[in-house]
């Protein structure tokens, strides 16, 4: 917490602010890229009003925000609208603020934990090694990536409630490096009930707090449920129906919005043949949470936060509406990773990759909606293209840390026959 | 081992240090591939055969009823217009349209618009349309169909159209009688050129819209009627009753096309009719040289890319394409041999009014809009078409290269700044200066970004110097004006590489993010408008591709040659060269001096036309030109001059430091 870490907040805060003001913002908040059902602005005010009125807000279609969240935020949407981009603005430089503390703990520990695994290093890996200066490198690329990130900084100045999603899901990771138990089930178990996918995060929880004892994992799975029991109940209260489990958790599982988005779904679920839907659904729904979650978990058990980050990545890529901020929120998360970066091939490739989808996927809409001379699959083609980039990213994150792990013990030059060696997966 | 799961342990890729040996070969391979590529599409192999995809069209399903009668009509309204013509010199005979329209039944309207030209102090310029609606019976007015006639008083520079009037009315007065009609049909007759048609589709689509009257300057005003959602739109520009061949146009804003669906369906009832018809149809003459089939596809390939790459309109339904509505223009020429002569000249004008007919009854039997075939394709015959899948490659392999001499440039840029660092290093250890830790900090990102954002925040300027208030006030024409501050611009971007040196990895750095710009625009480009996209590729790759910024492959006469043709490539030089060429064309009799004051005032006049253009119809050319050619340009410059700091400023001793100009300002900016 220097001067810097002061500075960079500010200047994070006075970037969104310029941006919020600027006609650039009403386009953000409209853009199928930030904006999707789930965190649309517009809808969160629709629900509010209704909530309000007291109307049920999800007997319609239109509004899938919790209640808990839309009671919250009803005071300020109602009576201090003119304050909101100023909230929205707080809200995400706290979430830099959390990433910053978190990364600072977590350089602490790995520092730590070099210190009493360092005689096992082979001789020339300082390289990969965490060191002093990482103390204070590692935080800032952390703050900077999150606040000067195109994405983060435009989902934020479009209102998307992604930026509480990204709150809350920096201060679990908070308090999983430090080591708190109940805020984290808690605010687990509120993401859970909002938006479904952060139930998987529950691995890396699970290997934090209960590593040895499997009593202990069944004592903390059962806290999660109930915790998730008590929200549920809270979000009954504050509407008295259970309709929001089916406008919330429903509409997230059955996907029933078929309007386009960065993610993979809609196109298929346009293009299925109907009785084929439920198949289709359990296949993608399992291919978004499950499918990764075990063989990743004992892969990465010793790195709960490696576990976490990755699998909000695998989320931000799968899930039913994925928006670019969430890409943002975990991209963010990389430079924590600063160590492996020596083994990442694909860093530009990717970097390329995003360039050049995202200036399509602009362009193809365009095209598509306006225009009306291109169609639905030129646009899908570049989210396609972009779901693939960040693919290569997170394959390319894991395979740098396996390299790693490998190199640290047993040197960076490795000649085998006078040849060097290769790594074989078997 | 798979693409991902690279086994290597090393971060040296032995593939990647080879090829990057080659960059300059393997780019140039790519370069000529993609011009091959576009240029064997010509091949009567390599396109299709165009088809009418949307079968509700059934073109030449029904016998056109349209008779002789239509004709004497037209040829007496015809007479009854000359006439008027000779008191209305330089204005449109509104009263006499207008009661015309009434005369055969239409509901008619008029509409008034409003230009305020922004430059030399502002000026206001006033136009009126007329339009009558056949509301259809069959219909609730929910959809239409537009025939349009423009208007050009005797005084205008332009070719006498005055018949497409009498034609229009005459067909209005036929359509009115039959009940079949299941879209409206807007019968309009626009003036001053595209500038009325403009106001009306604006007028049409957000007449209602509350717009800033302070800030806008095209006042569209509001329409008294409509008719539904537009589906087509049918421009008429006829010459003469007695047409020779007509010239069926296409190309629209920003390089936008109708549907080939709809080209084919005029293409395919005009042949019904007998009309000698095509897409660039001239006058046949009798060549003496006979070209071969791919000389000829190619010609008209190239011909229709270059018409597409200005963006600007060839004709009034150019406008109609950007509120998704398809149009054309169907241009007859008069008839100028009489050799030919086939009927009287009574009944010079059924063929034509026949083929309006067969073209309205189509488009009615329309159930969707046009969707079914392609809106991306290249004519190269009448009846041939290339489409995107098979031109995009092209421009994706001239796009390629960029992003593949980055991929390298970045692999190999740890590899070569290793030996400048240690240099560096060593230098700084004997002199004892000021230790200069960009390098290993790694590379100077911050100065390079802040870099790359002044750069495009000159060719924003650009775009918005102009139409600032304090500038339009001044009382100076819009092209001296335009023109002075492209040139202001563009001197600073001359001379920014001179003033502002990066620091050590800095160049490099910015050579990989210029290419990454460079492709990422053109891709964009490329698929908004591919001409332009295409044209500009194959004009800048090979600069691209020789651009080097270390020294030690890349020798002076190279380098200096880069530089020459780098100064070519300026936007402005580039727009002035094409001026030049085109006037040179035109005026073959002018003295070289003459020629190139010509084509400068015309370069200049050119450059206001953009800007024009940009604000009044939404063309993108000025905007792309100034946004992105330009800052592009300038980095380009940067790198074709690779000034950097000699590796002789470190190591020469301090009295050499202090001597040197100015101290550095990039060391401010360094990363973090």
């Amino acid at each position: 917490m220097d001067a810097k870490f002061y500075k960079l907040i500010l200047l994070g805060g006075a970037v969104r602010f310029y941006f919020v003001r600027t006609p650039l913002a009403s386009l953000i908040s409209d853009r199928v890229e930030f904006a999707t059902p789930l965190n649309s602005q517009k809808r969160m005010k629709e629900g509010i009003y209704l909530l309000d009125q007291g109307i049920d807000p999800y007997s319609g279609d239109l509004v899938h925000e919790t209640p808990l969240v839309l009671k919250a935020l009803s005071g300020l949407f109602l009576n201090f609208p003119q304050w909101l981009p100023l909230i929205y603005i707080m809200l995400d430089l706290l979430t830099g603020a959390l990433l910053y503390n978190l990364s600072v703990r977590f350089v602490k520990q790995k520092l730590q934990k070099q210190c009493l695994e360092r005689k096992n290093y082979a001789k020339d890996t300082e390289q990969l090694q965490y060191n002093d200066d990482d103390n204070y490198d590692i935080p800032e690329l952390v703050l900077i990536a999150y606040l000067f990130n195109p994405l983060t900084v435009l989902s934020c100045i479009g209102l998307t409630s992604t930026v509480l999603s990204n709150l809350f899901l920096a201060l679990f990771l908070y308090f999983l490096t430090k080591g708190l138990l109940l805020p984290c089930i808690f605010l687990l178990a509120f993401e859970t009930v909002r938006s479904f996918y952060p139930i998987v995060l529950m691995a890396p929880l699970l290997l934090v707090f209960a590593r040895r004892s499997f009593a202990g994992g069944v004592i903390l799975s059962v806290l999660f449920a109930v915790a998730c029991l008590i929200i549920a109940a809270a979000s009954y209260l504050v509407i008295e129906s259970w309709s929001f489990l089916e406008g919330t958790l429903g509409f997230i599982f059955y996907f029933r919005d078929l309007q386009p988005n960065i993610g993979l779904f809609w196109y298929f679920f346009t293009e299925m043949f109907e009785h084929f839907r439920t198949m289709f659904l359990i296949t993608f729904q399992l291919n978004a949470t499950v499918l990764y979650l075990v063989p990743l978990s004992l892969k990465l058990r010793k790195e709960p936060l490696l576990l976490a980050t990755v699998l909000v990545a695998l989320m931000a890529v799968f899930r039913a509406y994925p928006s670019l901020g969430d890409v943002g929120f975990y991209l963010a998360l990389l430079p924590l990773w600063k160590r492996c970066w020596k083994y990442m091939a694909h860093g530009f490739v990717v970097f390329t990759f995003f360039l050049v989808t995202l200036s399509m996927m602009g362009t193809l809409w365009h095209l598509w909606i306006y225009a009306g001379s291109a169609n639905a699959n030129f646009y899908f083609g570049a989210t396609l293209a972009f779901s693939t980039g960040q693919i290569f990213l997170i394959t390319d994150l894991l395979f740098a840390h396996v390299k790693r792990e490998f190199c640290l013990y047993n040197g960076q030059k490795i000649m085998i026959d006078g040849e060097e060696a290769r790594i074989l997966l078997k | 081992m798979g693409l991902l799961s690279d086994p290597s342990i090393s971060t040296q890729n032995k593939l990647v240090d080879s090829l990057a040996k080659h960059v300059r070969k393997v780019c140039s391979g790519f370069y000529v591939l993609g011009v091959v590529w576009l240029a064997c599409l010509a091949l009567p192999e390599f396109n299709h055969g165009t088809y009418l995809s949307e079968n509700a069209l059934s073109p030449g399903l029904v016998y056109p009823e349209i008779r002789i009668d239509s004709n004497r009509l037209a040829s007496q309204l015809l007479e009854e217009l000359q006439r008027e013509r000779k008191e209305h010199q330089s204005t449109t005979p509104h009263a006499w349209i207008t009661a015309k329209f009434n005369e055969f039944g239409l509901e008619t309207h008029t509409h008034n618009y409003t230009l305020r030209y922004p430059f030399g102090g502002g000026k206001e310029y006033h136009g009126k349309n007329i339009y009558g609606i056949l509301r259809a019976p069959r219909i609730a007015s929910t959809e239409g169909i537009v025939f349009t006639a423009p208007y050009r008083a005797p005084t205008s520079v332009h070719p006498d159209i005055s018949p497409s009037v009498p034609l229009l009315l005459a067909f209005a007065d036929f359509a009115r009688r039959k009940n079949y009609w299941a879209k409206d049909l807007i019968f309009l007759v626009t003036e001053q050129e595209q500038l009325g048609m403009q106001a009306w589709l604006e007028a049409y689509h957000d007449g209602d819209r509350v717009m800033n009257v302070s800030k806008a300057y095209l006042l569209p005003g509001n329409l008294p009627a409509r008719a539904g959602s537009l589906q087509a739109a049918l421009n008429i520009e006829v010459q003469d009753l007695e047409i020779d061949y007509v010239d069926v146009k296409i190309e629209g804003l920003n390089g936008k096309l109708p549907n080939l669906d709809m080209f084919n369906l005029v293409q395919r009832i005009m042949a019904r009719e007998g009309i000698t018809s095509g897409y660039k149809q001239t006058l046949r003459k009798k060549r003496r040289s006979n070209p071969t089939v791919f000389e000829k596809n190619l010609r008209q390939m190239l011909s229709m890319l270059a018409t597409q790459s200005s963006g600007v309109p060839n004709g009034n339904h150019g406008l109609f394409h950007r509120y998704r509505i398809d149009a054309l223009t169907i241009a007859a020429a008069k008839r100028q041999t009489h050799a030919t002569l086939k009927g009287n000249a009574g009944s010079a004008a059924v063929p034509l009014l026949k083929a309006i007919e067969g073209i309205a009854r189509s488009l009615n039997n329309l159930l969707e809009r046009f969707h079914q075939s392609f809106f991306f394709y290249v004519i190269v015959n009448n009846d041939r078409y290339i489409s995107i899948g098979d031109y995009m490659p092209a421009l994706v392999a001239l796009v390629a290269c960029a992003f593949f001499k980055a991929y390298l440039t970045w692999s190999t840029l740890d590899f070569e700044l290793q030996p400048a660092a240690t240099a560096t290093a060593s230098a700084e250890t004997q002199s004892g200066s000021e230790p200069d830790t960009a390098v290993e900090d790694g590379l100077p990102y911050g100065s390079v970004l802040i870099y790359l954002t002044a750069v495009l925040l000159i060719g924003y300027l650009g775009n918005v110097l102009p139409l600032q208030q304090y500038f339009l006030e001044i009382p100076m024409g819009a092209a001296p004006l335009t023109t002075s501050v492209l040139s202001f611009l563009t001197l600073i971007g001359f001379i920014l590489p001179f003033v502002v040196v990066l620091p050590a990895g800095g160049l490099e750095l910015l050579h990989v993010g210029f290419l990454l710009i460079f492709g990422c625009s053109l891709i964009v480009i490329g698929l908004l408008n591919f001409a332009l996209g295409f044209f500009v590729a194959v004009l800048t790759v090979p600069v691209v591709i020789a651009l080097e910024t270390s020294e030690k492959n890349w020798n002076g006469s190279m380098r200096n040659l880069t530089r020459l043709i780098t100064v070519l490539l300026n936007p402005m030089v580039v727009v002035y060269l094409i001026v030049l060429c085109m006037s040179f064309y035109q005026f073959p009799e002018l003295k070289l001096d003459k020629l190139l004051l010509r084509a400068a005032t015309a370069a200049m006049d050119a450059s206001a036309y953009g800007l024009i253009d940009c604000v009044i119809y939404g063309n993108w050319l000025y905007f792309v030109v100034s946004t992105v050619f330009l800052p592009l340009w300038i980095l380009c410059w940067t790198l074709a001059l690779s000034k950097r700091r000699e590796i002789a400023d470190y190591s020469d001793n301090e009295e050499a430091q202090r001597r040197k100009p100015k101290p550095q300002p990039q060391t401010k900016l360094k990363t973090n």
